[in-house]
């Protein structure tokens, strides 16, 4: 899909904070308002690694819903810091009070979200977070084109153990794949162990995304996928535009790709 | 009031239904059928030579399956290898040590966990369970936390070690007045059963062995084995985070439960039709994925149907813990999973990989389907939902979701009535060479949910007598007569026992066990009598409540 001889290795990393419009964004349709203001709430840095050559995209699906760009989500962490939770508020709006549920090696859900008009395929796999189901979620890793690493800023042992996730990131996974680092339970007030700061500071060091969430409230969860979903599409559209007017219109794509059977 | 065998003529094995086969039998069992009970009588008698042997070496099944399909089998050689948490993850384990652990192991003075044994936590429970390591670390205990029980374990360390280095020989139960406690150890976990209910130490070693393969069902007996050896303090406790719930579960679900009892399995009463095309479903559209061991679909703890690889049979043991994780594991509701999963009877070395899923939102059914191959999630979740679409349009999941609601139009909702003998107040009956079960009232999902509720609260003595006995309460009654049955040194065959409350006939042939509750005032040629009509309806109803054919792939 990308042409091995554009040097996209020019674009630089860039660290932005507050209310930013990517290069790549500008020929897109605007984006829906309140995407861009939690964004900017919460202060994310886009992590523009620029795209790997190899890197093969499903453009297009064959049944059910339509999208333009697919990718595989993995949410990460230690067990207890609210993986499910998360995805099940992104995924149905609810969120799972009560009872811990704790997932068993790993599930595998969907969900289309549409991004400056882009529609985005997410195929999430949520891993239980316990030590023993490790050797089977580091097959996935490899295939995960973007990673949600969690804690839970209540539990500073689950941040502490951020350092090692991210080890085992560097280890299994792709070099260019997009990761974004989670505090859960951001609406836990006094119960806080991990100062949003500290988060931050992490995440820079390691030059990733970061948010504070909370699958109890809502608060950025749509905004961390969103986040992630317009990654998908940055790394699916190099920075030229005139790709990018293509991309954007996809079913034109498809049938350019096709010969024409005359 | 009690007699055996002898003084009851054997009119009734001539009365027998016309066919030379048992309600039930098939020629082709779905199952291994070979009795826990054989087993465990073996694990008895074993000498402590002979333990440590049995453990060491066993052929890996799996590998088996996997040299046998050939071309794919290289880059999944390392089923031990890669499966070795402890290989890549020290960065990880190192620090992931479960945060509450580390906490709660704090500033415990030796004062406190000596008041902790008389805490109300513990004190007047029916049965406690204890899981250590054979270096007296706690693992899991079913109540209280087993943190503060550090003292206690060190104590049932010493005991076992004591017999086992300067006598010898294996510590098996104390018993004292009101109370028997049951060791059992297994490679290098110690497991301990502290019981004031009625249950024999056969019964107890067996859901003690039913724990210990819970372990391994999580982390495979190499794995198990190995970690001990590199490290012979380990907290194990790292590993089982999470599967505390598992072992909870399976030990309440053991004391509820006849399939444990009879080490048979509960299949749900389907129209012969209906499970003949779920079947099929299952064996067209899975029968070209080579990987594949087992096809399972189960609801409520019940047996639907099992498609399985030639050659490859399952014990119920193995199922029941396949039933145990499905129960246990809100998790597989809400979407699909790939999980691993160890079998210890077909293979204690290494995992099964699983695709479990529920059929759909409206229907209970959970499909499994397990195979060698790690990466086949995707397949394997195309052919379920080609699975579910030929059940929904050949209205399986209609039959299926009546079975699980029971249905009054169906004669397997309730037997009892349908039968027509008032004097029948339950009954249970295993078909011996297919390992399958069935009783007059399927104990119902509702009585097992909420089952950390009744784990937090429940499991006390009671005092009172209960006014109207539960199905549970009636194979609670049945646990003497079975132990009596399976009893190594002097089995008995047929036992008749009657009192001011019921009275209950116990009867074992080579073909199946049977055990039933009349009303007190039951004469023994009557009871006779009605146990034959009993069996000619079971015989009459067989094709639909037990799964009579063995399909493989």
């Amino acid at each position: 899909m990308w042409n091995p001889n554009m040097d996209n290795r020019q674009m630089e990393k860039r660290v932005v904070v507050g209310r930013v419009r990517p290069t790549w964004a500008r020929n897109l349709p605007e984006a829906r308002e309140d995407d861009e203001k939690s964004e900017a709430e919460a202060g994310v840095m886009p992590h523009s690694e620029p795209p790997s050559p190899t890197e093969t995209w499903e453009q297009h699906s064959k049944h059910e819903d339509k999208y333009d760009v697919f990718g595989k989500v993995m949410l990460l962490g230690d067990s207890g810091v609210g993986k499910t939770c998360m995805l099940v508020r992104f995924r149905d709006g609810t969120f799972l009070a009560g009872n811990y549920i704790s997932t068993v090696g790993i599930d595998f859900r969907n969900k289309v979200v549409t991004v400056d008009g882009v529609k985005v395929k997410l195929q999430i796999w949520d891993t239980a977070g316990q030590e023993r189901f490790r050797s089977v979620t580091h097959a996935y890793y490899r295939d995960a084109h973007a990673l949600l690493l969690l804690y839970d800023v209540t539990n500073k042992i689950s941040f502490d153990n951020i350092r090692a996730w991210l080890g085992e990131i560097r280890e299994y996974a792709q070099d260019d794949v997009v990761i974004m680092l989670l505090g859960n339970k951001s609406d836990s007030g006094l119960e806080r162990a991990v100062r949003r700061e500290e988060g931050q500071r992490l995440a820079r060091e390691y030059q990733v995304s970061f948010m504070e969430t909370s699958a109890k409230t809502g608060l950025n969860v749509e905004a961390a996928f969103a986040h992630v979903a317009r990654s998908l599409v940055a790394k699916a559209n190099p920075v030229d535009p005139s790709r990018l007017a293509v991309r954007a219109q996809p079913t034109q794509e498809q049938r350019s790709s096709c010969p024409p059977c005359s | 009031m009690a007699s055996t065998s002898k003084d009851v003529p054997a009119v009734v094995i001539q009365d027998n239904p016309p066919d030379d086969l048992e309600p039930g039998a098939c020629h082709d069992s779905i199952l291994n059928p070979t009795d826990s009970f054989e087993e465990f009588a073996s694990e008895m008698s074993s000498s402590l030579q002979e333990r440590n042997i049995s453990l060491a070496t066993k052929s890996s099944t799996i590998s088996e399956i996997q040299s046998e399909i050939g071309e794919n089998s290289a880059p999944m050689k390392p089923t031990k290898s890669s499966d070795d948490l402890q290989t890549k993850d020290e960065s990880i384990s190192a620090s992931t040590s479960n945060s509450n652990l580390t906490e709660q192991n704090g500033d415990d003075t030796d004062t406190e966990k000596d008041d902790y044994l008389q805490s109300p936590e513990l004190v007047n429970k029916e049965k406690h369970v204890f899981i250590l390591s054979s270096a007296g670390k706690p693992i899991y205990s079913r109540y209280g936390n087993e943190d503060k029980l550090a003292g206690l374990c060190g104590v049932i360390q010493a005991l076992v070690s004591v017999v086992e280095e300067q006598n010898q020989d294996i510590l098996r139960s104390i018993s004292t007045n009101d109370c028997k406690a049951v060791f059992l150890v297994k490679g290098p976990l110690i497991l301990v059963a502290v019981s004031k209910s009625d249950e024999s130490e056969t019964q107890l070693v067996l859901q003690l062995t039913y724990a210990f393969n819970q372990i391994v069902s999580v982390l495979t007996l190499t794995q198990l084995n190995r970690i001990f050896e590199q490290r012979r303090n380990y907290d194990l406790r790292r590993l089982l985070s999470g599967a505390e719930r598992l072992i909870d579960h399976l030990l309440i679900f053991m004391e509820k439960d006849p399939a444990f009892l009879l080490g048979a399995v509960r299949c749900l009463p389907l129209p012969e039709k209906a499970r003949e095309n779920i079947t099929n479903a299952i064996q067209t559209t899975c029968n070209k994925i080579r990987d594949l061991v087992f096809a399972i679909m189960l609801a409520g703890n019940q047996l639907i149907t099992l498609v399985r690889m030639k050659k490859y049979t399952l014990h119920p043991s193995d199922i029941h813990l396949l039933f145990n994780l499905v129960r246990s594991s809100e998790s597989f509701k809400t979407a699909e999973s790939w999980t691993p999963i160890c079998l210890p009877k077909f293979d204690s070395t290494g995992f099964l990989h699983g695709h479990v899923s529920y059929i759909s939102e409206d229907c209970q059914a959970c499909l499994l389907l397990l195979t060698v191959q790690r990466d086949a999630f995707f397949p394997l979740s195309q052919a379920k939902h080609t699975i579910a679409d030929k059940l929904r349009r050949s209205n399986c999941l209609v039959a299926i979701n009546d079975a699980l609601n029971r249905n009054e139009e169906l004669p397997t909702t309730n037997p009892l009535k349908h039968i027509g003998i008032p004097e029948i107040r339950h009954f249970m009956y295993k078909c011996k060479s297919t390992a399958q079960l069935f009783t007059s009232d399927p104990i119902s999902l509702d009585k097992l949910q909420d089952y950390r509720l009744r784990h937090k609260e429940g499991g006390d003595i009671m005092e009172k007598k209960v006014e109207k006995l539960s199905d549970i309460d009636y194979v609670r009654n049945y646990r003497k007569f079975c132990s009596s049955i399976h009893c190594t040194s002097t089995p008995a065959k047929l036992i008749f026992r009657s009192n001011s409350c019921d009275t209950i006939l116990a009867w074992v042939t080579n073909g199946f066990e049977l055990y039933v509750t009349f009303d007190p005032l039951m004469e023994k040629d009557q009871a006779i009598k009605a146990v034959d009509r009993l069996l000619k309806w079971i015989k009459k109803e067989e094709q639909r409540i037990f799964i009579m054919h063995a399909p493989t792939f």
